[in-house]
């Protein structure tokens, strides 16, 4: 009722602004809609909320957020998509979903959004966006399904990139004279020196929780130190030895790491570096206003940003979400302006602002970003080593991930052998491929 | 002979609308959940587009690792919470049957756990499990020992601690009304006998409270097999799979991994399971019911 | 009725048993009003400057006023709450009235397909709500749907918006629905054993007085049950106030319930204990009421379903 009131009141508005100024203004047709978009609980869509008030003052559409944590945001999405007409009209994704939700086709193709003059911006400079992240989050259909490549196309834009980082304690660095790691035999050095020379703080915090964290934490090694998930013909190669490599750098972690690591998820992993209970933390540079923020963070001021460190190549991961618009979605393309207006230059300087990660080259570079935030540069360095491929991006990464998550879980908890861990997980792995066809042209 | 007519529906006006909903809402269901087990079959799809597979996941299941596992971390689970529960219940039963003051309050303070919502105690005590931050360890630490990995290395043993704490009250406070109803006229004749209390209990209090105890024990057994709430707010199942109860096991299968035909036959497995438990707590409630009439029989003949 | 005097020690476990009992509770109430910065450092301890910023951020829907310390409203517990209260009084009700017509009929009355009946709702008490998801899910969603282009569901999406089939699934009723099946069992088996200690003689008292058997039930049955149905109905509030699995199988974001919310607000990015503690105290304060001022019934009623095997 309130809300018919309100689209009422707002369509008189809007007759009124066109009747007297009677400009092009490209929102005016849809001045009085309401968009109903799902985005995750996340620090970077935390900062989105506080700019969208931003946008409806602007261009008189109205937008209801519905935020749920991630993983139940994509339980969510699987089901609005399947629907014929689905409430949300823009959605944003986590970048493992774009193979299930484009396979499936359940995305909008962007491009007959950005050739409709009346809809694109034509000083959006989509060149300006950071290209990794275009073809990691909004790309399908290139190489391999998932990477950059001639046969591809976009599905949505990168809207919250994230890359890891090294956050270090430059007070405990500084007082025992220890070095910033540059690779990654002195980080796991160091992590594992902490403990005696800060007798109950810990090493390094990773997340090492069963399922999604433990993988996690393993991919992120698992780039730097010279491996992958698959050989170029789908066969899976965990169990090389860089992936030994790269779990016994993940159990070395924990057992260096602060207490009760094993049962970390990203939430504790964090919290313990934020009570000072871990020397460095190695993930997502999402954190960075958290660490800042007084009322949540005991380390105010404390603490450095290095590079992800090196072990054979440079390969930070690339993350975070998209956003696109749903085929069943009712309001396409007032949907596509939303995207449109968050991601433009003045958007992601804007959200960068408020906290959020900005996607795009300017926004790094920016000078009042760079003031308020002085990480920003070192990040913005980061993204240029992001390794698009660290993860496989494909329908049945899912149940992969589920499976590798909960072995290496065992490897933490159990003392399962790795090598035996891994070539359980390989063998896992392949049957899933198999059955999915992956093999079927060999 | 209207009348008549009345009379013979009325039972069934009475029943239908019991019968109506349960059909519609669960016996339905249960038959829809069987159909779907023998199907591939994604969120994304409605039953009918799915695939008949046959019994390839009742197969797939039996095999699987991870599904046994589960299991086997469900009946732990089950066996020892109940098993906990019943040892502690029965004793401050058998403790504190007394006539003092304030027992009331003592019943209604002890009731409250239980009443609450099993997310909120899972998450109390994933708080209170805490590595860093968490009451036990601090206190640990303040009496100068060393912190527990609760929810690390001990997460199955954490989780089943809570759930005492949760269910043990139920069995204390139905352990203690069938205290109070035990006839009098036997325990005054054991005492001037010059039975000691310790013989008063294993002869007499505890064979007479057996039919309720076993009735309370199956119920909480079930129960147990219902538990999901507290472990996903707790643990998530973690570390590894050593807290992920078959009814977790089933709601990931269906929501994370997508596959509802094979969370269809792992249902149906648990159920199997469950049914197999309900019969025995039929039987055995029978039984104990004749003996239980003898047993009083004697007594009062013995009077 | 005098009482037993009994040793210190005796005292001292009371004690002992009754802080356990209610120390994890008494916790959780004192950190809901602590900032996380407190519960964090912990070094306060129990002395600390109290706070209601918690419960400010859990109600900022439903406050009049915008507090400062949040750039927006995220959490929404206000009308979560709502539909808590409406799912659970609606089912409660519900369950109690079908369910104690139901159990009378299984107590009084003679009929084919009455052991049948019995028998099925005993077994059906065992299904745990973790074996309703898939079918439920698939059922609510897909088949309990009326075409949005048949009259009755052109009637409900003009008048109340929504888009695609209208199906339970996102609906109150929905939910209700399954909560009402879930319970009946139960309240059917816990009702039997007060309905038989109705003296049969006042029954036939009233039919001679020409009472029809509705009235005879809602007349003279249901107030001499009084105390079976409020304990039936205190255990079916619980299981409906607090259920979490089903329900955030069939909400949507309109009908979300508060176990869903405090599961969701403990997402990975912000483990914020303050919030949650507050949310978990308030979820938890209608029950605690309860317990407090019918704890006598929630004992019959245990021990009556307990008792009758």
């Amino acid at each position: 009722m309130l809300t018919t009131l309100k689209r009422a009141a707002l369509g008189a508005t809007t007759a009124i602004v066109m009747a007297g100024a009677a400009l092009a203004n490209p929102y005016a047709d849809y001045a009085g809609t309401t968009l109903v978009v799902n985005f995750p609980a996340h620090p970077h869509y935390n900062a989105v909320m506080k700019i969208l008030p931003e946008f409806t003052k602007e261009t008189g559409i109205e937008v209801e957020v519905d935020q749920l944590p991630y993983l139940k945001m994509r339980e969510r999405q699987t089901l609005e998509l399947a629907q014929d007409e689905g409430d949300y009209d823009l959605i944003a994704y986590v970048v493992f979903s774009k193979a299930d939700y484009v396979y499936a086709d359940q995305l909008e193709n962007l491009a007959r959004y950005f050739m409709n003059p009346k809809l694109a911006d034509p000083n959006y400079d989509a060149d300006d966006l950071i290209d990794g992240y275009v073809y990691n989050i909004g790309f399908a259909g290139g190489n391999k399904g998932y990477l950059e490549g001639k046969t591809g196309s976009l599905f949505g834009v990168p809207y919250g990139s994230e890359t890891s980082i090294l956050g270090y304690r430059k007070d405990i660095f500084e007082k025992h004279g220890l070095e910033v790691p540059e690779t990654y035999e002195e980080m796991l050095d160091i992590a594992c020196k902490i403990p005696e020379l800060e007798p109950g703080m810990g090493g390094l915090s990773s997340r090492a929780a069963s399922g999604h964290h433990a993988s996690h934490a393993f991919l992120l090694h698992l780039a730097p130190l010279g491996g992958r998930v698959f050989d170029d013909n789908w066969n899976p190669i965990v169990n090389n030895a860089a992936g030994v490599q790269a779990a016994e750098a993940l159990k070395q972690i924990v057992d260096c790491g602060p207490e009760g690591a094993t049962s970390f998820g990203f939430g504790e992993a964090l919290g313990s570096f934020l009570a000072g209970d871990t020397a460095m933390f190695l993930d997502t540079t999402v954190v960075a206003g958290q660490i800042n923020d007084p009322a949540r963070s005991q380390v105010v001021g404390k603490v450095g940003w290095a590079m992800h460190p090196m072990g054979t190549r440079r390969g930070s991961q690339t993350g975070g979400f998209g956003i696109g618009i749903p085929k069943n979605a009712e309001h396409k393309e007032a949907a596509f302006l939303l995207m449109q207006w968050l991601t433009s230059k003045a958007g992601d300087k804007m959200v960068a602002l408020a906290g959020g990660n900005p996607s795009r080259f300017s926004t790094h570079a920016d000078a009042d970003v760079n003031a308020k935030f002085p990480h920003m540069a070192t990040f913005g360095e980061a993204l240029k080593h992001a390794d698009p491929d660290w993860r496989p991006i494909i329908p049945v990464w899912g149940k992969i991930n589920a499976d590798l998550g909960t072995t290496l879980s065992k490897v933490l908890t159990e003392d399962l052998d790795i090598q035996t861990a891994l070539d359980g997980v390989a063998e896992r792995t392949k049957a899933v491929m198999d059955e999915a066809g992956y093999y079927t042209w060999q | 002979m209207a009348t008549k007519g009345i009379n013979r529906l009325t039972p069934y006006m009475f029943m239908a609308p019991a019968a109506i909903i349960m059909g519609i809402a669960l016996l339905y269901p249960l038959g829809y959940m069987v159909y779907g087990s023998f199907r591939d079959w994604n969120p994304s799809q409605t039953i009918g587009e799915s695939e008949f597979v046959g019994l390839k996941n009742y197969i797939t299941l039996f095999y699987d690792p991870a599904f046994r596992e589960s299991l086997s971390v469900t009946l732990t689970f089950a066996f020892a919470v109940v098993f906990a529960e019943l040892l502690l219940g029965v004793g401050l039963a058998l403790l504190l049957d007394r006539n003092i003051r304030g027992m009331s309050i003592l019943r209604t303070l002890f009731i409250l756990p239980m009443m609450i919502a099993p997310v909120v105690v899972g998450l109390m005590w994933r708080y209170m499990y805490h590595p860093t931050v968490g009451t036990f360890n601090r206190f640990l630490e303040s009496i100068g020992l060393e912190g527990v990995d609760w929810l690390g290395q001990h997460a199955l043993m954490s989780v089943i601690i809570a759930d005492v704490w949760q269910w043990t009250p139920f069995i204390f406070i139905l352990s203690l009304a069938a205290l109070q109803s035990l006839p009098r006229s036997a325990l005054e004749a054991a005492r001037i006998d010059g039975a000691t209390p310790w013989q008063q209990i294993i002869h007499i209090k505890l064979p007479l409270m057996m039919p309720v105890l076993i009735v309370t024990a199956l119920l909480r057994l079930i129960d147990a097999f219902k538990v999901l709430e507290v472990i996903l707010v707790m643990t998530e199942g973690g570390p590894g799979l050593s807290t992920e109860i078959v009814a977790l096991r089933i709601s990931r299968t269906a929501t994370e991994f997508r596959e509802l035909g094979t969370a269809a036959a792992m249902s149906n497995y648990l159920l199997i399971l469950l049914l197999l438990l309900t019969l025995s707590m039929f039987a055995v409630t029978k039984l104990q019911e004749a003996r239980a009439a003898r047993l009083a029989r004697q007594i009062q003949e013995e009077d | 009725m005098s009482y037993e005097r009994q040793n210190p020690a005796f005292y001292a476990l009371l004690v002992a048993l009754i802080f356990m009992a209610v120390g994890p509770i008494v916790l959780m109430f004192a950190n809901s009003f602590k900032l996380d910065v407190d519960i964090i450092s912990g070094t306060s301890g129990l002395l600390f400057l109290p706070t209601i910023q918690n419960y400010e951020t859990a109600l900022c829907d439903v406050l009049w006023y915008e507090p400062d310390h949040i750039d927006f409203c995220a959490l929404k517990f206000g009308g979560a709450f709502i539909n808590s209260l409406i799912i659970a009084l609606v089912s409660t009700a519900l369950t109690l009235v079908i369910g104690c017509m139901a159990a009378y009929a299984l107590v009084r009355f003679r009929f084919m397909g009455r052991d049948t009946a019995s028998l099925t709702t005993l077994m059906v008490r065992m299904v745990p709500p973790a074996v309703l998801l898939v079918p439920v899910f698939g059922l609510w969603n897909n088949e309990f749907c009326i075409g949005k282009t048949t009259w009755l569901g052109s009637l409900i999406r003009e008048s109340l918006g929504g888009r695609g089939d209208v199906c339970l699934a996102g609906t109150h009723s929905g939910i209700i629905l399954v909560y009402v099946a879930m319970n009946l069992p139960f309240v059917i088996w816990i009702l039997q054993s007060f309905i038989v200690q109705v003296p049969r003689s006042l029954e036939e008292a009233a039919r001679v007085d020409g009472a029809g058997p509705f009235q005879v039930f809602f007349k003279v049955v249901l107030p001499l049950i009084k105390p079976g149905l409020a304990a039936a109905a205190i255990f079916t509030f619980r299981i409906a106030w607090n259920e979490y699995l089903l329900a955030s199988a069939l909400s949507d974001r309109d009908t979300k319930t508060v176990p869903i919310l405090i599961v969701n607000n403990m997402s990975e990015f912000n483990v914020e204990w303050g919030v949650i503690m507050a949310t978990g105290m308030l979820l938890a304060i209608p029950p605690i009421i309860f317990t407090l001022f019918a704890s006598r019934q929630i004992i019959t009623g245990m021990t009556a379903g307990a008792v009758k095997g």
